[in-house]
């Protein structure tokens, strides 16, 4: 940047010029080409850890790949047609979906009213907002088993107590929802106070004069809430949903936990109950077929649904957030 | 499947132990008089999973070859060595000198023998039976893993249940009971019929998938065809087609639990079932599951005659860097001698021919099965093991899809026999 201030500086007379010129253009490249440079390195890692393999994963789907043998012929497309044509991935991606559903909406919903009442003036603040944290710090192997025992088909704190009430125990294992209820109570459990947090920062930075204004206008709390709390933590409202929906589709660790009788490469229930896709995906990679090429092609379709659920859930919270048009019609029609 | 190995219930139970051990492994490697040759320094690393018991025996070989270090690299879970080991083999790098691999394994590491080095030696070349050496052994002759433990099943069974039902209570009489030597699937299922008679809440054995592990391990070519590899389980009269008749026609008698569940594992402690098929390591698992349970017993027998469940190999990678020492090191840890030590101390059966006969393993005896002679029922179990069933390409996936067929029928109820048996095909067909 030093070579700018010199510029003016220097006479335009005689013989460098070209040399001026040189720096003229050194210096034009530095304005441009630095800022470039500087957040460079990110982009640089992200090509080599990010990029390279998504590319390479593309490479490796549209050949016969085995995990141990190494790459095969060129089959294009064959790989993505077998896995479309296989029921089991179908299942698959029924169940991510059920158990994303089942545990990314009350997420968000039960996070955004957790974090609603964290901001009231409560008493021992620090300690409610910590806690709702300690869930996250807890490993997901012990949450794994933790809801194991509560969630055992026959000897389970569940069926227990649902057996008290007298309602008949529920096959947690065998039944396709009670699976993923029980997995999405783990989920929910690790992820609900994460959520929590984050929407809790945005709502602090609300400034508090709209909040008074709103008080002065006659606004509840609930009016309050839905008129200038959402409106007003948008950006982040997108940011946990999208990184949630993506958390929830790649779901892995808990449902492969609660198949204690499977290891991972033959895990999620008897009759797939609980596989997902991206337990699909090991399987088939890393489980005794090796077939890296079918796995490379589930990776793929996993992205582009992913892509697809995440630009939906954009347009939808543009739309809740659009609600803020109900702040600016309401101050239209004060003025 | 050895799933022994891949269970934490086991391995939680085991981790106290094995990490008291570990403690000792990394310690001194002592300056005594050496009777090593000399030569530079190598360092070994070595990896195992669970519970090889190899920890004193890593201080012992360091002390006698001052020149050698071992390190010893356990994975937590045996999911994790697998997945490192292939992970090796598809990167072509070498991060251990040593890798250990369970059974179910081999057949595919077998596919990529070239990765791993020729272990025979003619030392050790009669150290194993057959079977055991016919596991490690590629389409040309070559030895790729040295065995280590082994798994010979005999039938575990509760003292006081069968007392309860008016069976038999002491363990030779009981191994007359179901057949003796010449015991059949349908001695042990008609006397479970009588045990069911007599309604002492109690089931007869655990799950059907458990006997499914024993039947289809005694079948010569269970899923496939030796001659080409072809998977033969959707003919009509296939092996694994009678094998999957006979069970889930035998719901009747079982306690519907999973084996490794919460509630199987549960089970050993309460009177949920009278009798379980018992690979030699499984008797430590029921010892660490039921502690209190003082009338656990085992008997010299099994329907349909022998089987083996498990057990595991040294392999040493070709490519690595100290390719001779770590042969020498896996060839004296899996020696009759260091076997017999190993089971001694952790119970491990052995898979040498000699460990099996030593005295040391013969006497040995267990007070959790009230004072059962382990030892030589094991060994007697072992001698009787003669063949080992054909593990194809696809063995391990359609294994666990037959597991999962019977889960449906016995555990999950999901489905009848009849509709579980076609998505048991339909999911074989899938394979590719």
């Amino acid at each position: 940047m030093v070579t700018i201030t010199e510029l003016p500086t220097r006479p335009r007379d005689v013989r460098p010029r070209r040399r001026i010129g040189m720096r003229q253009r050194l210096g034009r490249w530095d304005v441009k080409v630095s800022p470039y440079l500087y957040i460079s390195p990110f982009f640089v890692l992200f090509a080599i850890t990010g990029l390279f393999p998504l590319l390479y994963t593309a490479v490796v789907s549209l050949h016969k790949w085995n995990l141990l043998t190494g790459e095969g012929p060129f089959v294009g497309l064959k790989n993505y047609v077998d896995v479309l044509h296989q029921p089991f991935f179908w299942k698959a991606l029924r169940n991510t979906f059920s158990i994303f559903a089942l545990s990314t909406i009350p997420q968000v919903i039960i996070a955004l009213v957790i974090a609603a009442v964290l901001n009231a003036n409560l008493r021992a603040r620090t300690f409610w907002r910590m806690g709702v944290l300690v869930p996250y710090v807890v490993a997901p192997v012990a949450v794994a088993m933790i809801f194991g025992q509560i969630f055992s088909d026959q000897s389970g704190m569940m069926n227990a107590i649902l057996s008290k009430v007298g309602i008949s125990p529920v096959g947690w294992h065998s039944n396709v929802l009670a699976s993923h209820l029980a997995i999405a109570n783990m989920v929910n459990y690790r992820w609900t106070g994460y959520n929590t947090l984050v929407i809790l920062a945005a709502m602090q930075a609300i400034p508090n004069d709209i909040f008074e204004a709103a008080i002065i206008d006659g606004a509840s709390r609930v009016r309050q809430f839905f008129s200038v709390t959402i409106p007003m933590i948008r950006p982040t409202l997108i940011f946990v949903i999208i990184t949630s929906t993506i958390g929830g589709l790649q779901i892995f660790d808990e449902p492969t936990m609660f198949d204690q009788q499977n290891s991972a490469t033959t895990a999620g229930g008897a009759d797939g109950q609980f596989v997902t896709v991206t337990m699909y995906l090991y399987q088939l990679g890393w489980g005794s077929q090796n077939n890296l090429g079918r796995s490379a092609a589930v990776a793929w379709l996993l992205f582009l649904v992913i892509l697809a659920i995440s630009l939906v859930n954009y347009w939808f919270t543009n739309r809740i957030a659009s609600d803020s048009g109900a702040v600016r019609r309401a101050r239209k029609v004060r003025s | 499947m050895h799933k022994s190995r891949t269970v934490w219930a086991a391995a939680a139970g085991l981790t106290g132990i094995a990490l008291a051990v570990t403690g000792c492994s990394t310690g001194s490697s002592s300056n005594s008089a050496s009777t090593a040759s000399s030569g530079g320094k190598v360092t070994l690393k070595v990896q195992t999973f669970n519970e090889f018991g190899y920890a004193d025996l890593f201080t012992e070989y360091m002390k006698d070859h001052p020149n050698v270090t071992i390190v010893s690299d356990k994975a937590a879970k045996s999911d994790d060595a697998r997945a490192s080991v292939k992970n090796s083999i598809a990167t072509s790098t070498v991060t251990d000198d040593i890798v250990a691999a369970d059974v179910d394994w081999m057949p595919e590491l077998l596919k990529s023998s070239d990765f791993f080095a020729d272990v025979k030696t003619t030392d050790n070349a009669k150290r194993w039976p057959d079977w055991k050496m016919a596991q490690a052994t590629d389409a040309s002759g070559k030895l790729i893993g040295l065995g280590t433990d082994s798994g010979p099943q005999g039938v575990c069974y509760r003292k006081d249940l069968f007392q309860k039902a008016g069976l038999p209570t002491d363990r030779a009489q009981v191994a007359t009971l179901l057949g003796g030597s010449s015991a059949t699937w349908d001695q042990y299922f008609a006397t479970g019929q009588k045990f069911m008679a007599a309604n002492t809440g109690a089931a007869w054995f655990d799950s059907l998938g458990a006997l499914a592990q024993v039947a289809n391990n005694q079948q010569a070519e269970p899923f496939e065809s030796k001659s080409d590899d072809s998977i033969t389980v959707a003919k009509s009269d296939s092996n694994a087609s009678k094998v999957f008749t006979m069970l889930t026609s035998h719901t009747d008698q079982s306690a519907h639990l999973a084996q490794w569940t919460d509630d199987w594992t549960k089970a050993f402690a309460s009177d949920k079932f009278a009798t379980v098929m018992c690979p030699a390591w499984m008797t430590q698992i029921i010892a660490g599951d039921a502690p209190d349970q003082k009338n656990w017993d085992i008997a010299d027998v099994l329907p349909g005659g022998s089987s083996n469940w498990g057990g595991s190999f040294l392999l040493v990678p070709a490519k690595g860097k100290n390719v001779t020492e770590a042969k020498a090191l896996a060839d004296w840890l899996t020696a009759p001698a260091q076997a017999a030590k190993v089971f001694v101390k952790f119970g491990n059966f052995p898979s040498q021919t000699d460990a099996v006969k030593d005295a040391t393993v013969t006497a040995k005896t267990d007070t959790y099965f009230n004072n059962a002679p382990t030892g030589q029922i094991f060994s007697n179990r072992f001698s009787a093991v003669s063949k080992q069933p054909y593990r194809g390409s696809h063995y391990f996936d359609i294994n666990d899809q037959f597991g999962k067929a019977l889960t449906r029928v016995d555990v999950d109820k999901t489905d009848n026999a009849a509709a579980s048996w076609q998505k048991f095909l339909d999911a074989v067909k899938q394979l590719g």
